[in-house]
């Protein structure tokens, strides 16, 4: 059994980050899973979310130039790692195996 | 027009708070400056140091299923115990209950009025114990 699952919050930071690009940091990580995720986000719990995430390997960070529209303060890029991937996906096999097969939770056409 | 100021106090706090937080404290000037509120800010200041992760608190959570297995309770209550040692509370061993018992009866005698101090002091307490939880909640989604 891996270890390597993932929460669903770190689960959604992923796949925003992968959805965002090469240029993902803060804000469009957090517009990215409220616009698409549906979900409300504070931005210190995804910075506390990446800096797990990082120590765990999952994603790497690289900082950029500062801007004058920040304050002169820099921004910080993060980028999906191989065994970040291989962790989403694995939590992503976790929860369809456990979704498989409930009653309760198949689509109802009508 | 004058320009709006973003809260510096805030910011200093987040600085002071939270280690590397120029990221962060660079993300929320530049929503600031895209109409942003004060309190909208001050709001993610207060949530990102309610949620700055604990020093090692390194492991990933599979589904957050990990606190219910008995065996990590376990090891995390052990963990916990040597980080924070047992208290000893009382004067001296055995005695504990006899000194609070004089402690009361010489406070009621002396100063009543510090009761009053007291039982606000434990108000202040559990309001701010409700408001932290309730900020830590929403920070942690």
């Amino acid at each position: 059994m891996p270890r390597d699952l993932l929460t669903d919050f770190e689960l959604m930071i992923l796949l925003a980050i992968l959805r965002t690009g090469d240029d993902a940091y803060g804000v469009q990580i957090a517009r990215e899973i409220e616009a698409t995720g549906g979900r409300r986000v504070l931005l210190g719990a995804v910075y506390a979310a990446l800096e797990r995430l990082e120590r765990n390997g999952l994603v790497t960070s690289a900082v950029g130039a500062p801007t004058g529209e920040r304050g002169g303060r820099a921004k910080r890029f993060f980028r999906v790692t191989a065994r970040g991937v291989r962790a989403a996906r694995h939590t992503q096999q976790a929860l369809v195996a456990l979704w498989r097969g409930l009653p309760q939770l198949k689509e109802r056409r009508s | 027009m004058t320009p709006r100021r973003p809260p510096r106090v805030a910011l200093a706090l987040l600085a002071r708070c939270v280690a590397d937080s120029e990221p962060l404290a660079g993300d929320l000037l530049e929503e600031f400056e895209h109409g942003r509120s004060r309190s909208w800010l001050w709001l993610q200041v207060l949530a990102a140091i309610v949620a700055r992760p604990a020093p090692e608190r390194g492991e990933i959570r599979p589904l957050r299923l990990v606190d219910l297995q008995p065996a990590d309770a376990a090891e995390r209550t052990r963990r916990f115990s040597v980080r924070f040692p047992a208290v000893e509370m009382t004067a001296v061993g055995g005695v504990g209950a006899l000194g609070l018992a004089g402690f009361v009866a010489l406070m009621t005698g002396v100063v009543p009025a510090a009761w009053w101090l007291l039982a606000a002091a434990a108000l202040a307490g559990c309001a701010l114990g409700v408001v932290l939880i309730v900020v830590r909640r929403r920070a942690l989604g």
